[in-house]
């Protein structure tokens, strides 16, 4: 339908330009022509008024010089024309190769244009439907209010729950879509004097130095606020895309990842300011090291597992970084959180356009059992199915994931391609 | 042949404003900037009632007490004006600054009610319900800040929200320098 409709618009615009081309070579001498005729009939009025004897023969002579010197003086108007209409010139060629040439070159240049800057593939967004897609559980409104009501409600039974203080605030912050208010400073400030480590309170202070102009505050806040959370803390994710977006709007450098590593002590750290970057990689692997060295003697540390895989991971050491995940796996199955790194651990070894091994599509079909709209598990998982044949099945998870990505997003033409070779 | 002539000129007038438009764009000027004359000059006539409860006026006097003031007028209906509310409040608690605000075009009781949720940096708050305060400032909407020296003289205007850049490089420089 939008091509037919880009076409008609196409043929319309041609048409528009073609017109009145390819009619001024024939209206050129219309006009001459025109004014020749109405004389011509005048002259002949003239003389059947003499013939009557209706005009006197001294008038009708006067008329008829009259006439013959408009005559002469519309052919003296228009010399171009006659010269133009008589010789063909330049022009008149420029004329001949024009039309085919707007012709051509119009539909070319739409097309050019639209095949660099066109997306035909694109979803449509209309407005109704997108609200739907911010509130995901419709029955459930998250509202600022009944969070407001709930705070209020547990700070009415217990005033001094640090706990409730944070979540008055946070309930006070998003009543003011994210702006953190004197109220909920006062309650964050509460709250941190009764409980002086509560990471909720920690957050939204430094939120509120990073809105108030002091974005050096907010960052020294959250990177201690990162250093001294544990590794699968629910709001590290959130607090480190955060901590690059405010250093990002305040132009200063992303500070690296904090505790994916094994906390080093200070003088460990101090130390390792004074190396080169090199030197420090060399230190921090060094480190991750003697955590491995150490698992071997406490098989059952779980949460040690999980740190070595972390740290792997985040070194790039991705098939060391698999086997500590599934050390710690199968000591208790991981959450879904924890699910999504392995997998990521697992994909980050595959090679472009490869499809994902065994090992690789059990932690994937894990995966996506807990979370069936994971986009990890999806793509992978559409290879996977894809590479084994059931092209039916690589097709539903491909177009699913196309659905839930963002119409901006980079890997949107090569899924599209994928899902074309399969179809 | 003269008609030709004529013919050129669509294309002149053309070529023209293609020529101004290159110009702005790429001469670095902002096309939003549309420049204040309130600058170097005394600052327009402050008078407007409270708009808290119970408190006197607002008069020129507050501009002219030998501190520098920042003037700033909001309204609760305003979303920049929520944006650069922290800024205000980080003004006012860690420098101490003299922050006059006026509400602008706003019913006192909503503009309180806004203020109570989100914390009051205002040392003085007029309320400006019909704008004519507003229009003797030049004012272009809201938010918009003045800077005032102690003598009373409009050192910047800035139209829209201020920024964290503004604050750093802008005005605490200027509450330190006028000091």
């Amino acid at each position: 339908m939008l091509e037919f409709f880009l076409a008609l618009l196409t043929t319309v615009t041609v048409g528009a330009l073609l017109v009145p081309l390819l009619r001024a070579s024939a209206r050129r001498t219309e006009r001459l022509d025109g004014e020749l005729a109405i004389y011509r009939d005048q002259l002949a009025e003239i003389e059947r008024a003499r013939a009557d004897g209706t005009t006197p023969e001294s008038e009708a002579a006067a008329a008829r010089i009259e006439v013959e010197r408009r005559i002469l003086a519309a052919a003296n108007a228009a010399p171009e024309k006659i010269e133009t209409a008589s010789a063909p010139t330049e022009s008149s060629t420029l004329h001949r190769f024009l039309p085919p040439a707007l012709a051509l070159l119009i539909p070319l240049l739409a097309l050019g244009v639209y095949l660099n800057v066109g997306r035909p593939g694109l979803p449509a967004a209309p407005f109704g439907t997108r609200p739907a897609m911010d509130h995901p559980n419709p029955n459930e409104p998250m509202t600022a209010e009944r969070l407001l009501a709930q705070a209020r409600a547990r700070l009415a039974e217990a005033p001094n729950d640090p706990d409730a203080l944070s979540a008055l605030g946070e309930a006070l912050t998003l009543e003011a879509d994210g702006t953190v208010t004197a109220p909920a400073i006062e309650a964050f400030n509460k709250s941190l004097a009764l409980r002086p480590d509560d990471a909720r309170a920690h957050y939204y202070l430094g939120l509120h130095e990073a809105q108030s102009g002091d974005s050096r505050a907010a960052l020294e806040r959250w990177q201690a606020l990162e250093a001294k959370s544990p590794p699968d803390a629910p709001w590290l994710a959130m607090l480190r895309a955060e901590i690059a977006r405010v250093s990002k709007a305040a132009g200063l450098p992303v500070p690296p990842a904090q505790s994916a590593m094994p906390q080093p002590s200070r003088e460990q750290q101090e130390a390792m300011q004074n190396l080169a970057p090199e030197q420090r990689q060399q230190a921090i692997r060094g480190m991750v090291e003697g955590l491995d060295a150490r698992m071997k003697d406490s098989p059952d540390d779980r949460a040690g597992w999980l740190r070595l895989a972390n740290a792997w991971r985040v070194l790039g050491e991705n098939a060391k970084a698999v086997d500590a995940y599934a050390r710690a796996d199968a000591l208790a199955p991981l959450d879904t959180r924890t699910l999504t790194d392995w997998a990521e651990a697992h994909v980050r070894q595959i090679a472009p356009g490869a499809p994902p091994p065994p090992a690789a599509v059990a932690v994937l079909e894990r995966l996506e059992k807990a979370e069936p709209r994971n986009a990890l598990a999806l793509f992978y998982l559409g290879a996977a199915s894809f590479a084994s044949g059931d092209k039916a099945a690589a097709l539903r998870r491909w177009r699913t994931l196309l659905a839930l990505l963002p119409a901006d997003a980079p890997i949107r033409a090569m899924l599209e391609e994928r899902i074309k070779a399969a179809e | 042949m003269n008609r030709r002539l004529l013919f050129i000129l669509p294309l002149l007038t053309l070529a023209l404003m293609a020529g101004f438009f290159a110009w702005s764009l790429l001469a670095g000027r902002d096309p939003a900037s549309i420049g204040s004359v309130l600058v170097g000059r005394p600052a327009p006539r402050l008078e407007v009632k409270a708009l808290r409860e119970g408190e006197p006026p607002l008069t020129d006097a507050l501009l002219k007490t030998g501190k520098p003031a920042i003037v700033n007028f909001f309204a609760s209906w305003c979303t920049p004006c929520l944006a650069e509310h922290p800024l205000f409040t980080r003004l006012a608690q860690r420098e101490g600054a003299v922050i006059i605000g006026v509400a602008w075009k706003n019913k006192p009781a909503e503009a309180n009610a806004w203020l109570k949720r989100l914390g009051d940096p205002y040392k003085f708050a007029g309320a400006d319900v019909e704008g004519r305060t507003g229009l003797d400032w030049g004012l272009s909407g809201v938010p918009e800040t003045y800077l005032v020296d102690g003598q009373g003289i409009v050192r910047r205007h800035f139209r829209g929200p201020i920024t964290e850049r503004d604050v750093n490089e802008t005005i605490l420089p200027f509450l330190k320098g006028a000091k």
